[in-house]
């Protein structure tokens, strides 16, 4: 609106004027470092990596980025409607990703892809139905609540596969998925960001993901609105359930092996992209497409890590860091939104 | 923008010159020229206020003037863009609570403030506990807690958790915990929201009596007629602006109001006629029983208001929460009539189905989600309506917003702004909003205008006549005596969960309603 000190008269602004609109200025960088941060921080990073980080432009290596961003990225997209709901997180998308890779190649080698899908779907409701109406309708902690559903599901896992490990045939769909890409976009990576549009849509613009960001915001003023929260919560976590078994199908086609162990750390990776991307752990605010950039800034910084040699000791502590930095930016942000 | 032109150099006048007259005692605080902005928005635009001991300043102004600002600015819980706190002539850090606290300063938050879990002994103590190497002294405690307690006359056990205490009763050990600190200024933002008239009258005694002793008060209140009983002197706030300070003696409360307004207002206490052949009954409990509900036979009609009054805790909350299955009951029945039709409420969804809008007491806990904006919030209740196929029609959301947001008169009427950046009487105004999008044809409303300024009081409450003039069965709480006369057609008394007489529009007055609700007489409804 006062713009108007571009057409070059002389008259130099008042003292106190010009601190106004420096101050003006200064408020509307940390607003929008806040919400935008992670957009400079995931181009700066690519940007790093591109000048800094032999061998960091290369098609095999930004190829096998994207294949390991996409099963954790479509894990994180569905996590994101548990995180929105308030509850934290899903910490037994660890078993479910493990599940629904064993399941895809073990029952289909028995039987066929079709079946092995529909089994890993009943076993992804059940999880679904179990998390959420512990958590929705007996009002449980979830992460109590996801910690034991993560032993009773890796416990059944582990009993079932003696832990062994899985191949798939080595001329299978399931390979051809796997090895399958256009450029250097694996399929993997194409169906992930797939999966982020329709659950961005799902998220914005539909009344069920409404209900989850007005429950993550407020539960009691959700419900005397008239919103059975308890279904929202069990949407919230079968969203995630369902993504769960997604990426597990995607970690499983992209080695064309699955094993108990297989998704190890599934649950904090997920997390970290989560609240890197800029959603709140507090419930309410938050979007699938900030997980995306979370998801990205993530496997950027892990392959900046591999590439410099340093092991998965210094990685994992990488990402317990970014936890707490993500978190603590969180809660300031709260705090100065007044909310 | 709408920032005016300041070129005198900020602060440096004498203090003399500040507002008021040469006869007022030194002043023990003042703010000077404070400046508050959030974002681009100026909340305080260049006031200052000057309060000596033993006086009782008003502040008024309208919802979203700046008064509970310019008291977080004094407290030093906000640092000021502008200007500075003085206490005893010593410039106060900026945005320093602490330092304000230790130089006496202690602010009554408008919203309450307190632990739920702990205890009464715990909370009065919260932030200054006393400790001997870092354990926690709870004789010394409890000691400190008892005697602020006593200071104010009010006995409560030091042991018991705030949560079971009525919300009264936790607004007076809010004041103990200021008291607790010692201070030399107290001020109370709108301490009177919450209570019935005969705790609001123990509370303005005991304020005078602390000023009395030399304490400096500052005192918010949308109630004008407290504000003459105690005030020695005024200012009035409008638009973030200073606009008058004046000694009581030299206003009247009609002068008050246009100063707050900046016009003259007709405040109409235009009652609601109700239609002689009056409607069917639509909601209906009969033999309700629920914690702290005893046996309740209760009709409401097609175009009828009909009021619970009471004493705070006396199960009025309880009794419309558990009449539409927002809470458990324990026996009886509630039904809801609509079109011929009687249907029992099975379940708090299914009242809001046939056609219930509840808005509740606490609008921070029950009614809002207060990170989300404001057409968020309209949209939670409306959500069926706005969507087509499950997906929401985002257009046809905004103008559904826009439009309430100017039904309820929200200011400023930005409706992409969040619910928890407006003040109290905005984010009421809100609550109101989300559901009169409904058109709901029985609206139950639990103390709907605490903390609405009179010239949106007086708006609401033509909302709500014009809502029983078009067919609603209405059923208001309200612990605001002159509110609930001006719009009750019938008055129910409730007492320990019963209720306890039952008053027609020309048998209620304030003694009749007062006399029931305290359980000195009995009157039988005709
Ligand atoms: N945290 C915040 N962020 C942005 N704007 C704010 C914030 N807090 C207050 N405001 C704005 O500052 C202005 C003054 O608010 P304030 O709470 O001081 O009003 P008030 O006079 O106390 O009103 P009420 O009578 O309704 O309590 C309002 O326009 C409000 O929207
Ligand atoms: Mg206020």
């Amino acid at each position: 609106m006062t713009n108007d000190t571009s057409t070059g008269t002389v008259s130099a602004p008042k003292p106190a004027a010009l601190e106004e609109k420096l101050e003006e200025q200064a408020f509307k960088l940390s607003a929008w470092m806040a919400n935008q941060g992670i957009f400079i921080f995931t181009a700066a990073l690519i940007l790093f990596a591109a000048v800094f980080i032999d061998g960091f432009v290369s098609l095999p290596n930004i190829t096998d980025v994207f294949n390991r961003a996409a099963p954790i990225g479509i894990v994180a997209a569905g996590m994101t409607f548990v995180v929105i709901s308030g509850n934290y997180l899903d910490l037994s998308v660890v078993a479910q990703v493990a599940t629904a890779g064993v399941v895809l190649i073990a029952v289909s080698n028995e039987t066929s892809i079709p079946v092995a899908m529909l089994v890993a779907v009943v076993i992804a409701l059940a999880y679904g139905l179990v998390n959420g109406v512990a958590v929705g309708v007996f009002k449980a902690n979830a992460v109590i609540v996801t910690l034991s559903t993560t032993f009773i599901g890796l416990g059944l896992l582990r009993w079932a596969t003696g832990g062994s490990i899985y191949f798939g045939p080595s001329d299978g769909a399931i390979r051809a998925f796997g090895a399958t890409r256009i450029g250097p976009l694996p399929l993997a990576m194409i169906l992930f960001v797939v999966v982020t549009l329709i659950l961005s849509f799902v998220l914005t613009r539909t009344t069920f993901g409404f209900m989850v960001r007005s429950f993550g915001s407020n539960r009691e003023a959700t419900r005397l609105s008239g919103v059975s929260t308890p279904w929202v919560v069990i949407g919230a976590f079968t969203v995630t359930s369902l993504a769960a078994m997604l990426g597990g199908f995607v970690l499983a086609a992209f080695s064309n092996t699955a094993v108990s162990a297989m998704s190890d750390g599934y649950d904090f990776r997920a997390l970290a992209a989560i609240i890197v991307g800029g959603t709140s752990v507090f419930g309410g605010r938050g979007s699938v497409l900030r997980t995306l950039l979370g998801v990205v800034f993530v496997s950027v910084l892990t392959n900046i890590m591999v590439l410099s040699g340093l092991g998965f000791g210094i990685q994992q502590m990488a990402i317990g860091l970014l936890i707490v930095l993500a978190v603590s930016v969180d809660a300031l942000a709260r705090k100065a939104t007044g909310a | 923008m709408n920032v005016p032109d300041r070129d005198a150099a900020v602060g440096s006048q004498p203090a003399d010159d500040r507002v008021g007259g040469d006869d007022h005692p030194a002043p023990i605080i003042e703010g000077r020229n404070i400046v508050k902005r959030f974002g681009g928005a100026v909340a305080v635009d260049d006031v200052s206020i000057a309060v000596s001991p033993g006086e009782i300043h008003g502040l008024l102004g309208e919802n979203g003037a700046g008064k509970s600002t310019l008291m977080r600015v004094l407290a030093g819980v906000l640092a000021p863009n502008e200007g500075a706190v003085w206490v005893e002539g010593r410039k106060l850090d900026p945005g320093d609570t602490r330092a304000a606290l230790d130089a006496g300063v202690s602010l009554v938050h408008q919203e309450l403030s307190l632990v739920p879990e702990m205890t009464v002994a715990e909370n009065i103590l919260l932030g200054s506990t006393p400790s001997r190497s870092g354990f926690i002294n709870t004789r010394e405690q409890k000691r400190i807690a008892a005697e602020a307690l006593e200071e104010i006359g009010v006995s409560v056990d030091l042991d018991e958790p705030i949560a079971r205490l009525s919300v009264a009763l936790r607004q007076f050990v809010e004041i103990a915990r200021a008291i607790a600190r010692k201070p030399q200024v107290l001020i109370l933002d709108e301490p009177t929201a919450t209570l019935t008239p005969a705790e609001t009258t123990y509370l303005l005694d005991m304020l005078q009596r602390l000023a009395g002793r030399g304490l400096a008060i500052i005192y918010i209140s949308h109630r004008i007629p407290e504000i003459f009983a105690i005030c020695n002197r005024v200012t009035v706030l409008r638009d973030g602006r200073h606009v008058t300070t004046v000694d009581i003696e030299d206003t009247t409360p009609e002068g008050v109001v246009e100063f707050m307004v900046g016009r003259d207002l007709q405040l109409e206490l235009e009652t609601h006629r109700v239609d002689p052949d009056i409607g069917e009954v639509v909601l209906s409990a009969r033999g309700l029983r629920a914690p702290g509900v005893n046996d309740i036979d209760l009709d409401v009609r097609a175009g009828e208001i009909v009021g619970l009054g009471g004493l705070v805790g006396a199960g009025r909350t309880e009794l419309v929460r558990a009449m539409i299955g927002a809470d458990i009951r324990t026996a009886g029945e509630t039904t809801i009539t609509r079109d011929g039709i009687t249907k029992r409420i099975a379940s708090y969804r299914s009242a809001v189905a046939g056609g219930v809008a509840y808005i509740p007491e606490e609008r921070r806990t029950d009614g809002l989600a207060l990170s989300m904006p404001v057409v968020d919030n309209i949209t939670l209740p409306n959500r069926h309506a706005l969507s087509r196929a499950h997906v929401l029609q985002s257009r046809k959301i905004v103008d559904f917003a826009k439009h309430l947001a100017e039904v309820v008169n929200l200011r400023p009427p930005e409706i992409h702004r969040n619910v928890g950046q407006y003040s109290g009487g905005n984010q009421q105004k809100v609550v109101l909003a989300k559901w009169l999008g409904r058109e709901p044809e029985v609206i139950i409303l639990d103390e709907p205008t605490r903390g609405v300024d009179v010239g949106a009081k007086a708006e609401i409450h033509r909302l709500i006549r014009e809502l029983a003039d078009n067919g609603a069965a209405v059923l208001v709480v309200s612990s605001d005596l002159p509110e609930l006369l001006e719009l009750s057609d019938t008055i129910h008394v409730v007492r320990d969960g019963r209720i306890v007489g039952t008053l027609l529009r020309d048998q209620a007055d304030e003694t009749s309603v007062m006399a029931l609700a305290s359980g000195q007489t009995k009157v039988d409804a005709p």
